[in-house]
């Protein structure tokens, strides 16, 4: 009796190999006595790091495994890599608050871990049943992080209030999927996209479908008007957690979206540009205008994060290769002026216990200048202001949109983000400015120490030699066009 | 076009109805004589008589004590979900009943001989804790409900152990049709290469059937009776019948699985001379009086031992013979139907 | 054949009657046992459709082991439903206009359904004589759709990863059993023989 033959394995290698690690150091830690979680901490960063370099040596050439649905690229290459080091880096950052906090266990780097791998099979997906399958993966180990921190109030509350809307989103991004299935007959990403290239314009259905589909998307990615968990869970979850939501899971879902709707969808872009764009003006506009009155910088930081979320959907609407080139440069400086940002409120400790108030950063200029000064960096980057990274980044969605004829979206961007860099530098006159509050603890732990001089230096000092990201992001962009 | 309807609906539907009289009728005297059979062996291992006045040797007991329940009133307490409460022993009853559907007497004697007989053995057995979370929760009494609640957290537990030695054996037989099982034993019962998951089955079977020493969840001295506390004559009845229909029943699935169903231990000639269904009835009758005996020797567990044997020991030793049975079998070649 | 259809609108009736049934029920226990009806079924549906081994895994699974403990939470709730439902009237606008929009969409969708045989036989599907259809599901679950499948035994496991995290206290005042501690026990540790005189003992 003839049997199917065993997939092609070798391009999901670094993803067996995180859940391994994860499988291992959980046992690991199951059988070692308490107090080893900072050790298990460092190896689960280690495995990180080694399946980053997997990733490096797989390369960026097109290989697809598993029948069609897993595929690795120079688009996964770089997602991954914003991805891992995204993980890694939070895993690090979180190890003195975890211990302060007396919720140093060992569970928490083995989630991220899992979680990282449900990412990275995300940015990965040539189907749509993996599309699923890694999302939920991400999600579930999610939910469990948010809530960490147990015997407080706030954190179950928050991760119990993800998991309710997260596992709403997943059931309409389900049923968006059933539709497609039913109206094409396949979930293969090839196959939807030779079926698409073939028709002038798509069924109602198959519209359905994707509508349903973007709309669980733009939840998990958090666009406006979806974003509704964002604040509550950024400011509930402990805030290595928060760090950790604002950066990797959002990048994978953002590579996710990237992926459907360039892939096989491209063909249909006029049909969900207008989708694209009224998430993106929604996103922008509620950024710039809600996180005015936040005295919470973590909730701050969750305004913030919907609004960039805007500016980087502007790339994705405008459907070139140069807009996603756009949207892969955008998500990088995201990333490093995110973490910066991160590393600058998880060094906010004040007689041993953390604050999290806008007003606590009064006068940190006279108190710790070079923390200041790393902190004004990162906020006028998160503004926009040249010559920090962050300019950049929307200096290249904006190009894209207008080359895509999407002035008007350019237009409402650049004003949103006058109205954004109020609040960003209101904190930097907070800090520079007003009478100094009672000073930090210190020393800064050292991981976090590291994170801060790397990411503030990348950040202002990104024009200098932006070469090697643009050519990146310009390759990965390529490799989604590829036919 | 009379022709057509007689042999195409009506034939099938009374041999069909023919088969699972010839079913149910040696059940059901088997099942009243087990009651039987337990009260005399109870008897002798406390060396009393047991019962001896109804008939010669007591013989015609269990019918006297059928129409005795048969008469009397059936009581649904105030306050109790009416329908819900007689449907309880009813789906306890059927249960027990229906899993009789797939066991091979005989090759080719079998009511509905299907290609996924395990998994309907093992659907219908996990159906069978409704019946009790019913009976428990429809009487509207604090004991019934402790004593559901228990059944069903120890009947969930024991079925996952059980599942998986299930496994071990249809990996051995390589198909889910209980006559392959049976006929995949020619050469060596599956007891012999599979000891210790028969003794997990045999256990889990206590266990799932509520029998001594895992009866907590009807534990007299605690609960009273348990989960059919409130229940008097025929609805009582049922729930006496389903228990030791369900003893019968794990221990036919037991000799199908374990000891070769109608197989002799060896085709020489004096086994062969026994037809096949008389082996069948042997082992069962055999694997049941165990169970007697068993309730006659031990004292019943405590319920945290309980949990911990099912969870802590059951479940990982079935788990890892069932890696150790699927690796040894790759790695022998002798993996039914591969290739 | 007319017996099939006879079977497959008893069947479906069934279904439908007990998925009303499970939302108009009064009582919590009432709809999760009409919830089981329908899980049963549907199996018997799919049995009809020749699928048995999803009927039974349908069965096993969702009747035999989930629905169990819905039953077990529902039964030790003490909820009010009917104070839960006193905001029904209220937000009857609001469900009743989501409702309706849903249905405008579902026949938009029906208006345009095109699931034309052509379509679907350029779909490969997977069908191989004389399988029983155990043997075709495992063959492809653990090949074509080995991924999916390994992924979700992943999801299974940060599940229950996460539920131990969230609830599993270690605590100090409860005296476990140490069945280990118990079996090693010797007489020589245990027991002492005092030789008392003869009148003197208290």
């Amino acid at each position: 009796m003839a049997h199917e033959a065993l997939p092609v394995l070798a391009p999901a290698a670094p993803e067996m190999f995180l859940a391994a690690a994860a499988m291992a150091l959980l046992i690991f830690g199951v059988t070692r006595p308490n107090g080893s979680a900072r050790l298990i901490s460092w190896l689960a960063a280690f495995a990180l790091v080694l399946a980053l370099l997997g990733e490096f040596a797989l390369g960026g050439e097109r290989r697809v495994g598993y029948y069609g649905m897993f595929v690795t690229d120079s688009f996964s290459l770089f997602m991954k890599t914003l991805v891992l080091l995204g993980s890694a880096l939070t895993i690090v950052m979180g190890l003195k608050y975890n211990e302060d906090r007396g919720i140093a266990r060992f569970e928490f780097p083995v989630l991220i871990l899992l979680a990282a791998t449900g990412m990275m099979v995300m940015v990965s997906a040539n189907d749509l049943i993996i599309l699923f399958v890694g999302l939920e993966l991400q999600n579930v180990a999610l939910y469990v992080v948010a809530s960490f921190e147990r015997e407080g109030v706030r954190s179950p509350e928050a991760g119990l209030k993800y998991f309710v809307l997260s596992a709403l989103s997943s059931g309409l991004l389900l049923y968006g999927i059933s539709l497609i299935y039913g109206f094409t007959g396949t979930t293969s990403f090839a196959a939807l996209a030779t079926l698409a290239a073939g028709t002038a314009a798509p069924g109602i259905g198959l519209i359905i479908g994707i509508v349903f589909v973007v709309v669980g998307l733009a939840f998990k990615v958090s666009a406006v008007p979806f974003h509704m968990w964002t604040p509550d869970v950024y400011e509930g979850a402990p805030t290595p957690v928060t760090a950790f939501f604002s950066v990797a899971p959002k990048l994978a879902a953002f590579a996710l979206f990237v992926r459907f709707m360039i892939v096989p969808f491209a063909p249909f872009l006029s049909e969900w540009r207008q989708i694209i764009v009224f998430l993106s003006i929604a996103s922008m506009a509620l950024g710039a205008v809600a996180g005015i009155a936040q005295e919470n910088i973590k909730r701050l930081m969750a305004y913030s994060a919907i609004g960039h979320v805007g500016y980087a959907l502007i790339g994705l609407a405008a459907g070139t290769e140069e807009g996603i080139r756009g949207v892969l440069v955008y998500l990088s400086i995201y990333f490093l002026m995110t973490l910066g940002a991160f590393a600058v409120i998880l060094s906010m400790r004040r007689n041993g216990r953390m604050v999290e108030g806008i007003n606590d950063l009064a006068g940190l200029s006279r108190t710790q200048p070079a923390l200041a000064l790393a902190l004004a960096i990162f906020m006028f980057s998160l503004a926009g202001i040249p010559p920090t990274a962050g300019f950049f980044g929307k200096l290249y969605v904006f190009l894209a949109a207008i080359n895509a004829n999407l002035v008007g979206l350019a237009v409402v961007g650049v004003l949103t983000s006058v109205v954004a860099s109020f609040y960003y530098v209101r904190i930097v006159k907070i800090a520079y400015f007003d009478e100094p509050a009672a000073p930090f603890d210190r020393p800064i732990a050292a991981e976090l120490k590291g994170v801060l001089i790397v990411t503030a230096l990348l950040t202002l000092f990104f024009f200098v030699h932006p070469g090697p990201l643009i050519g990146g992001a310009k390759a990965a962009a390529a490799s989604l066009f590829l036919r | 076009m009379d022709n057509a309807l007689w042999t195409l609906y009506a034939r099938p539907a009374l041999i069909t109805v023919g088969e699972v009289l010839a079913i149910i009728v040696p059940l059901l005297v088997a099942v009243a004589y087990l009651t039987y059979a337990e009260r005399k062996i109870i008897a002798l291992s406390q060396l009393r008589k047991g019962p001896n006045v109804v008939g010669p040797f007591g013989l015609l007991q269990p019918f006297a004590d059928g129409l005795k329940l048969f008469l009397k009133e059936t009581v649904i307490p105030s306050g109790a979900s009416p329908v819900v409460f007689v449907i309880a022993p009813i789906l306890t009853f059927t249960l027990a009943l229906i899993a009789w559907a797939v066991i091979p007497f005989a090759p080719g004697a079998v009511v509905a001989n299907i290609n996924v007989g395990i998994l309907y053995l093992f659907a219908v057995s996990s159906l069978g804790v409704y019946g009790i979370i019913i009976a428990g929760w429809a009487s509207n009494s604090r004991y019934a409900f402790l004593g559901a609640l228990r059944s069903a957290a120890q009947m969930v537990s024991y079925e996952v152990a059980s599942g998986f030695v299930l496994v071990t054996v249809l990996l051995c037989a390589g198909s889910l049709n209980l006559t392959d099982i049976v006929l995949a034993q020619r050469h060596v019962w599956f007891v012999v290469p599979l000891l210790p998951m028969f003794v997990v089955f045999y256990v889990s079977g206590l266990a799932e059937t509520n029998r001594v020493p895992f009866d907590l969840p009807e534990g007299e001295s605690e609960l009273v009776a348990g989960y059919f506390v409130e229940y008097s004559a025929m609805t009582f009845a049922l729930f006496y019948l389903g228990e030791y229909a369900n003893i019968i029943l794990i221990s036919g699935m037991a000799s199908v699985l374990f000891l070769g169903g109608w197989l002799p231990p060896a085709p020489v000639v004096p086994f062969t001379w026994i037809p096949g269904p008389l082996w069948f009835a042997l082992k069962a009758a055999l694997l049941a009086f165990g169970f007697l005996w068993v309730r006659t020797t031990f004292p019943r567990f405590r319920y945290d031992q309980l949990m911990r044997l099912g969870w802590k020991v059951f479940l990982p030793l079935s788990l890892g013979w069932v890696f150790l049975t699927a690796a040894v079998l790759m790695g022998t070649g002798w993996l039914p139907g591969h290739g | 054949m007319i017996l099939e259809a006879i079977v497959f609108y008893i069947f479906s009736a069934v279904v439908v009657g007990a998925g009303v049934g499970v939302i108009a029920a009064r009582n919590p226990v009432h709809s999760v046992l009409f919830l089981i009806l329908a899980f049963f079924t549907a199996a018997g549906l799919f049995i009809l459709m020749g699928a048995e081994f999803l009927a039974f895994i349908l069965v096993i699974v969702y009747v035999g082991a989930v629905a169990v403990l819905f039953l077990f939470v529902v039964m030790m709730l003490d909820i009010d439903f009917e104070r839960l439902r006193s905001g029904f009237v209220r937000y009857l606008p609001v469900g009743a206009g989501v409702g309706l929009l849903l249905l405008v969409e579902l026949v938009l969708i029906f208006g345009t359904w095109e699931v034309a045989p052509k379509r679907l036989s350029s779909v490969p599907v997977y069908a191989r004589a004389r399988l029983t259809n155990t043997r075709a599901l495992g063959d492809i679950l653990y090949t074509r759709y080995v991924f999916a499948f390994e992924m979700a035994g992943l999801i299974l496991l940060v599940a229950m990863i996460g539920a131990i995290i969230l609830t599993l206290r270690h605590r100090t005042e409860v005296r476990r059993q140490r069945i280990a501690a118990q079996l090693a026990r010797t007489p020589k540790e245990s027991v002492e023989v005092v030789k008392v005189p003869i009148g003197e003992g208290a």
